[in-house]
């Protein structure tokens, strides 16, 4: 029974990153229907960026964590003025293309710094030692991953239901053009939504890299393994990220736990949440908690 | 009909018969067959090492596949980012072929025109299957959708030791005629027979876009409830859309196991298709010329970027290997930018071109 609870806390731990992860690009998508496909790399360089402010630069490794999510904060917003704006009101496959091609050049600049080819990993700042609780053991960087993702989590949440900026991004996502006649700015809100997209992206690199360590493939990875939970919980619901993380970290880890060795299967835990979106997008393509705008045929 | 056969300044149709030739003036069929004596003649006259023979081949392998795709995506409008994986199953439908019964049987080293059409086949029938979701799915959806398609082709490869986990599957070498192709002539005889593939099949597209079927796809395109309205079956289009996609990257898959007398699983990975996918906006959706200009001017810049990335790193002491750092880098810039200034491609440019030839010196 404990190798069970022993997977459930896994599970929960892989999937309250992947609600992190996948809650950027909600974000994203909620305000201006962009698809972003360069979030695994945005992910990854909020990864190495506080990598090398802690190692490199010896900052303490709060304040660096700080100081990524505002440089990616801006990074991000910077993407989104350069390369998106132009591209509103352009065909979906223009704006796809566009997030793929940048998802290349950051591939590129990455891989122009020893960031891109090495393994790396974070300075032990927690004690290494884990916490066993009734046979089922959790490390204390795994734990303080969780608790400051449901912590950020937490923080958007009220950011979006009580801060007038907030509002106005909700509001955009609802209606642009009527959020133009009460004079938001449409624009502004799209870059506000790529630039918290960037400062969460950065915040779930840091947790996976302090969890995993840092390898740019599995960093960028992350990138497209959101994409499942996304569509899972619906693509411009964040609780449904929320949800539809930790429900894809649980299937992920029972997959590989229980299918990994028997009936000669392995590596399924990767597989799994492709074959899942393939029945989610036949069967409920709005998700768990999106709102229903499927055009059919 | 115009009285000057040779030059057209308009179009002066009068029946439909007139419209659906292949060929608009003599000029066209001039050009066309000068252009082909050519292709087909300058590998007899000068001397090409086999490295840039391969170069030739890879380029003419990767017009297959965008032919598949810029049907697909330019014509019916239908997102995929999973086109690498149709042309990896019309790979490793040769590399089954060649597992089940020894690399070097007759059937494969013989009958290869058969295997490659089967190939086609099979990448036909794979196609229509996952564009099922296509009935319900549109725009991101269904680029989500292929995409996760892509993901569990490349588990499916990685994971089954049937394919070897994604090793190479050896195939062997064909006859022809006159015996079996050796290592010399190996990739001089494969430019010929893809450049017949690449004349066959591009004819096919041409003519295809003046049938019924064809413009079926371009009005599902614009707008599939207006398509329906007019007794067309939109879902069905779809499907087949996916279908004649599949099959265009089958054969494309097929010629590029033969080219390379083995099935590896890193030519077929989510980088590649994002490859085709930028070959086809390069080129420009929904162009016919676009398919030949895209796979031209991409694989072109990749050596350019090989070379300078050489001569940089000659350059450079710590050296991360530049190489693998600026061809992404090259290659997602020309993706940007050109989405970003020139969406419709280069064929946009060949037609400025054109129209501006046609009525040179007059500006009007």
């Amino acid at each position: 029974m404990s190798y069970f609870f022993q997977i459930v806390v896994s599970g929960i731990v892989v999937g309250s990153i992947y609600a992190l992860a996948a809650l950027g690009l909600v974000l994203v998508y909620k305000s201006s229907r962009v698809a972003n496909f360069a979030h695994g790399q945005i992910i990854a360089a909020g990864a190495f960026i506080t990598f090398f402010l802690t190692v490199r630069l010896g900052v303490p490794i709060f304040f660096s964590f700080l100081a990524s999510m505002l440089i990616t904060f801006f990074l991000a917003m910077s993407v989104e003025r350069i390369f998106l704006r132009r591209l509103i009101g352009e065909p979906i496959i223009s704006v796809i293309m566009v997030t793929i091609g940048l998802a290349s050049i950051f591939d590129g600049l990455i891989y122009l710094t020893p960031f891109g080819s090495e393994n790396f990993s974070f300075p032990d700042f927690l004690p290494t030692e884990s916490i066993v609780v009734g046979g089922v053991s959790i490390s204390w960087t795994q734990l303080v991953g969780v608790i400051i993702t449901f912590v950020l989590i937490g923080a958007f949440s009220w950011f979006f239901k009580k801060s007038t900026v907030g509002i106005s991004m909700r509001a955009v996502s609802d209606d642009q053009f009527g959020a133009m006649s009460v004079g938001i700015s449409v624009p502004r809100v799209f870059g506000l939504a790529w630039a918290t997209a960037g400062l969460s992206a950065a915040a779930a690199g840091c947790i996976i890299g302090n969890i995993t360590g840092l390898n740019f493939e599995t960093l960028h990875a992350f990138g497209i393994v959101v994409f499942p939970v996304v569509i899972l919980g619906g693509l411009d619901s964040i609780l449904g990220a929320v949800v539809a993380g930790i429900i894809m970290g649980l299937i992920q880890q029972f997959a590989s736990g229980y299918l990994d060795g028997n009936f000669g299967l392995n590596g399924t835990g990767d597989v799994m949440p492709y074959i899942i979106l393939l029945v989610i997008l036949l069967f409920k393509p709005h998700g768990l908690f999106g709102i229903h705008e499927i055009e059919r045929v | 009909m115009s009285q000057n056969r040779w030059l057209a300044t308009g179009n002066f149709f009068t029946s439909y018969k007139q419209e659906q030739r292949t060929f608009f003036t003599h000029l066209d069929r001039t050009i066309f067959t000068c252009f082909l004596v050519l292709l087909f003649g300058w590998p007899l006259v000068f001397e090409i090492s086999n490295k840039y023979m391969l170069v030739l081949d890879n380029i003419l392998i990767a017009i297959v596949a965008v032919m598949g795709l810029n049907l697909l995506l330019g014509f019916a409008g239908l997102i995929s980012i999973g086109h690498a994986a149709f042309v990896g199953i019309g790979a490793y439908t040769v590399a089954s072929f060649s597992q089940v019964i020894g690399d070097n049987h007759v059937f494969i080293t013989h009958f290869w025109p058969v295997v490659i059409v089967c190939a086609g086949i099979m990448g036909a029938i794979f196609g229509a299957f996952v564009g099922l979701p296509a009935l319900r799915l549109k725009h991101l959806y269904l680029a989500i959708a292929t995409l996760s398609f892509q993901m569990i082709f490349e588990w499916f490869i990685q994971f089954m030791s049937f394919f070897n986990q994604g090793q190479t599957i050896y195939v062997g070498r064909v006859h022809w005629f006159t015996g079996m192709v050796g290592r010399s002539d190996h990739y001089l005889f494969w430019y010929y027979i893809i450049l017949i593939f690449v004349v066959v099949l591009g004819f096919g597209v041409r003519n295809l876009l003046k049938t019924k079927y064809g413009r079926c796809l371009v009005a599902v395109r614009d707008n599939d409830r207006a398509a329906d309205a007019m007794g067309m079956n939109p879902g069905l289009t779809k499907v087949y859309a996916f279908a004649l996609a599949g099959f265009f990257a089958g054969v494309a898959g097929a010629l590029h196991a033969y080219l390379y007398r083995g099935v590896g699983f890193e030519s077929f990975t989510l980088h590649a298709s994002v490859g085709y996918l930028a070959m086809a906006i390069v080129g420009g959706l929904g162009t016919l010329n676009g398919i030949f200009w895209g796979p031209v001017a991409i694989k072109f810049l990749d050596i350019q970027v090989e070379q300078f990335s050489e001569f940089v790193g000659h350059y450079l002491t710590y050296a991360p290997n530049v190489a693998t750092a600026l061809k992404p880098l090259s290659f997602g810039l020309v993706i940007v930018l050109f989405l970003m200034y020139e969406p419709r491609g280069i064929a946009n440019w060949w037609r400025i071109v054109k129209s501006y030839t046609k009525l040179w010196p007059f500006r009007y």
